[in-house]
């Protein structure tokens, strides 16, 4: 089946099967990397993205629900990679990774609850973020997504 | 040995293939016999891994670059632990250059030998604190070198600095000076410099790899992707011990997108387009398995028990048994259980393989690249040398990756289409095949005098092991009885009993066991350390002071001891009074010289645990990178605390009853305590880092939950009923 969607600002035809779920029509069809695979069933985040500016789990919604909508990953985040998302520079900020494998999930997730809570508090973010990270990184993650809420209202003042 | 023999060719041997490489701008290393010895004994005083998995070649390289960086090539794997920021460091340190100069990979077959020795035990950093410095030190004396040659004076007259050489108004790059230079002299290894001349070790530095990792960069195994590439899936036993007894492929060889189907003796594989097609149709097969038993908890369970198997006694002072055996109406004993878990590390296992006619390569992500290489290297009937193996980083380790994770299987399927293959794990087949944090059985029994003073102690450890999978069956339980070097690591009793013994009881599960983050650590303080609790508590006495007076002595760890408890005290606020409904606990572990301890502040709301803050002091000896010590304790501590809460593998039906992250919660956001990190230097060399301060969480908490309700905890998850 033909599938037309936007993927980070740029139209796209694929024609694959519709059931196929987003994760791998981003990673194998599309080549972008930065969207990780972790369960497959919704349940770790690590596969984080967003579909017409809402964050979804991509493992687990098909390729043709995108079907005339627009899709962001962490690739499309940034205007460049000298110009981060402000996600993207609290984490530098905040040192946050550590392996990294999934922090793209998280840093996605973060990106949209700051557009819903500009001064999110701790029970704001524990609330909303459910993602699993192993390494332990969630002590630096509450610190970055509260840094990064600030860098927004900074930019807009 | 010929060592100078050896030397010569490996000098040439380098020098020849990284002109291959890199067009000739290339400066060199050594092969000096200190670092080999090095490596032997700090990997088997590590006592994590056996020294049949040691090296004799150890060589580590640098590249100074055209753009005048120094590339260095890592003998050790970045898992997530930061220690290329370290390494970075280090070389930094006596190349004299800036550390944002310095760029650090994974040495890689075809650029480099690699490393023997795997990448755990927490001994990344300490084993090539000297190391690296030497190799680094003896690069920039042999840039030297070559700038006097050039410039027709003495070595001793250039000065290196920020990446320069100079002397008077001369002045060339390392990049100009190694592009212009064919024949380089080693000089014999040249004196370090002195601690107190190092201008980035003991300063806070954030990730070399941070931006990266920020933008999601393909790094990492399941990322990579070459022309041509097919993508697999596996077959594997959904049964604990299963055997395939048939299989019907029909359906999944018409499924959409599948090149092939494989069934050749024990492997049964679908090659397709997509990893979406070759998963959607491994679901159609159809296989019937051979339960030889289908295991329930309970029996599984009672598998690992005190008393039960071979017996292997590693610690015994004075007379322990006895005293306690007779007069067992002075002692107190307790039994400690803690679950089997998996490792969850959230990049699965896998790997890229392409087998060709007379070679092959291997990308992935790996805590042992030589067992890596040696299995690929049999599977496809090829010499070792003939297998490339890529070292990826890896998405979180933490022991899973020091077992073979089927690159054997990938290269053959590779061998079959005769096409790059790439095959990575479901979450499923990560948990129900995965190789198993052991279980254990703890048995602690202490005899005290009429004051109260422990006159006795004995720690028993049942454990199956985590070591013994690395090497033929039954080779590892016939010489050493029972895993005492990583499942057994920590049982031993670190306080001053005149009488004290501790045995480690091994019996086999029908299941691997394998490493897990700190090995023996966590179980063995958990066990210990809540054995202590209780006995503070029994006598009334306060459980820091009781492990204060326990610790004392004239020897420097002594003295370290009794510096990271006051720290705590103080830190913790430990004799400040608690927020009403709050429990305080603290335990404190010794894990291979570094000094970890822990107070934690816990409170038990509507029946739930909530662990409000976790303070750590950490004594690692030498203190090299503070951040990135900030960043293991903070780490560890979050593991731990998923340990102590949430994590356990149970078996049911003689399946692994845990499938998924439903099955098996860990902490998330929602669970995240305050955490403090205190680091004390303790020592002039460092120990180790990622491992130590998982140990004192489990207990701490614990030591809490006694406080605050008077009920102990002795079995891990913490269920409160």
């Amino acid at each position: 089946m033909e599938i037309d969607f936007t993927i980070n600002g740029k139209a796209t035809r694929l024609n694959i099967d519709p059931a196929m779920p987003l994760l791998w029509v981003v990673r194998d069809e599309l080549n972008l990397k930065g969207t990780k695979f972790g369960c497959g069933k919704a349940m770790c985040g690590a596969c984080t993205l967003h579909v017409d500016g809402e964050a979804f789990r991509s493992c687990s919604i098909p390729a043709e629900f995108v079907s005339g909508k627009s899709v962001t990953t962490l690739e499309g985040l940034s205007e460049s990679e000298e110009h981060l998302h402000p996600i993207q520079q609290a984490w530098m900020e905040e040192n946050v990774p550590q392996c990294g494998y999934c922090q793209p999930g998280f840093m996605m997730a973060a990106a949209r609850l700051i557009e819903q809570y500009p001064a999110p508090t701790d029970e704001d973010i524990k609330n909303n973020i459910t993602n699993i990270c192993r390494c332990g990184t969630q002590p630096r993650i509450l610190k970055a997504i509260r840094r990064a809420a600030e860098i927004k209202q900074s930019l807009k003042s | 040995m010929a060592t100078e023999n050896k030397k010569t060719f490996s000098r040439r041997k380098f020098f020849q293939r990284s002109a291959i490489v890199l067009g000739g701008v290339v400066v060199a290393t050594y092969a000096a016999k200190g670092v080999i010895r090095r490596f032997i004994a700090e990997t088997a005083e590590g006592m994590d891994m056996p020294s049949m998995l040691a090296n004799n070649e150890a060589l580590l390289w640098f590249e100074i670059l055209p753009d005048n960086t120094v590339l260095m090539k890592s003998p050790k794997i970045e898992m997530g632990q930061g220690i290329f920021t370290g390494f970075a460091m280090l070389a930094a340190e006596e190349l004299e250059m800036p550390l944002d100069r310095i760029k650090v990979e994974h040495a890689s077959t075809s650029n480099g030998p690699i490393d023997k020795v795997s990448t755990g035990g927490s001994n990344s950093t300490s084993s090539l604190y000297v190391t690296i410095r030497e190799v680094a030190a003896t690069m920039r004396e042999m840039l030297k070198i070559a700038a006097a040659k050039q410039w027709g004076i003495k070595p001793s007259e250039v000065k290196a600095h920020n990446g320069e050489l100079s002397s008077g108004n001369r002045k060339i790059t390392y990049a100009a000076l190694a592009a212009g230079t064919k024949d380089w002299e080693v000089p014999e290894i040249p004196a370090l410099k002195p601690a107190s001349e190092f201008r980035f070790v003991g300063k806070d530095f954030k990730r070399i790899d941070l931006k990266q990792k920020v933008l999601g960069k393909p790094i990492f195994g399941i990322d990579q992707t070459f022309p041509g590439m097919l993508y697999g899936a596996i077959l594997q036993s959904p049964y604990i011990g299963g055997k395939l007894k048939s299989v019907k492929t029909d359906l999944a060889a018409q499924s959409p997108g599948v090149v092939k189907v494989i069934h050749e003796d024990d492997l049964v594989a679908v090659v397709a387009k997509s990893r979406y097609a070759a998963q959607t149709a491994l679901e159609k097969m159809e296989a019937q398995w051979d339960v030889p038993k289908k295991w329930q908890q309970d029996e599984f369970v009672a598998l690992t028990k005190v008393g039960t198997g071979t017996r292997v006694n590693v610690q015994n002072e004075g007379s322990a048994e006895s005293a306690i055996k007779d007069h067992p109406e002075e002692v107190f004993k307790q039994e400690y259980r803690t679950p089997m878990a998996v490792h969850a590390h959230m990049e699965p296992n896998g790997s890229v393989v392409h087998a060709e006619e007379n070679k092959a390569t291997v990308w992935t992500g790996t805590q042992a690249p030589d067992m890596v290489r040696g299995a690929v290297s049999s599977a496809l009937g090829l010499g070792k040398d003939e297998v490339n193996l890529k070292v990826a980083f890896s998405g979180g380790g933490f022991g899973r990756r020091m077992d073979l994770l089927q690159p054997q299987n990938v290269a053959r399927i590779s061998k079959i289409v005769g096409q790059p293959v790439h095959v990575f794990n479901t979450r499923e087949q990560e948990f129900m095949n995965g190789v198993f944090r052991p279980q254990t059985h703890h048995v602690l029994a202490a005899k005290m005098n009429k004051n109260g003073e422990v006159e006795a102690i004995t720690h028993d450890q049942a454990t199956p092991d985590q070591i013994f999978s690395m090497a033929p069956e039954n080779v590892g339980a016939f010489f050493l009885g029972a895993d005492f070097i990583s499942a057994g690591h920590g049982a031993s009793i670190m306080y001053n009993v005149k009488n004290k013994s501790t045995s480690v009881w091994h019996q086999q599960l029908p299941v691997t066991t394998g490493i897990w983050r700190s090995v023996g650590i966590f179980p063995n303080t958990f066990a210990i350390e809540s054995f202590m609790n209780e006995l503070a508590h029994k006598t009334g006495k306060d459980p820091i002071a009781l492990r204060m007076d326990l610790l004392k002595g004239s020897e420097k760890i002594n003295k370290r001891y009794q510096k990271v408890l006051e720290v705590l005290a103080e830190k913790s606020g430990w004799d400040k009074t608690k927020p009403e409904g709050t429990g305080r606990g603290v335990a404190i572990c010794n894990d291979r010289k570094t000094i970890a301890a822990a107070v934690a502040e816990v409170e038990i709301i509507d029946g739930m645990i909530k662990v409000r803050k976790i303070t750590q002091v950490i004594d690692p000896g030498m203190v090299i990178n503070p951040e990135g010590i900030r960043m293991q304790v903070e780490g560890a501590t979050m593991m731990g605390l998923t340990a102590t809460l949430y994590e356990e593998i149970k078996v049911k039906d003689g399946q692994i009853a845990s499938s998924n992250f439903h099955e098996y919660p860990m902490v998330t956001l929602a669970d995240t305590p305050e955490i403090e990190v205190v680091i004390v230097q303790g020592h002039d060399e460092p120990y180790g880092v990622g491992e130590p301060p998982m140990g004192p969480v489990a207990p701490a908490i614990g030591g809490a939950i006694l406080q605050l309700t008077g009920k102990a905890v002795r079995s891990l998850p913490i269920r409160l009923s």
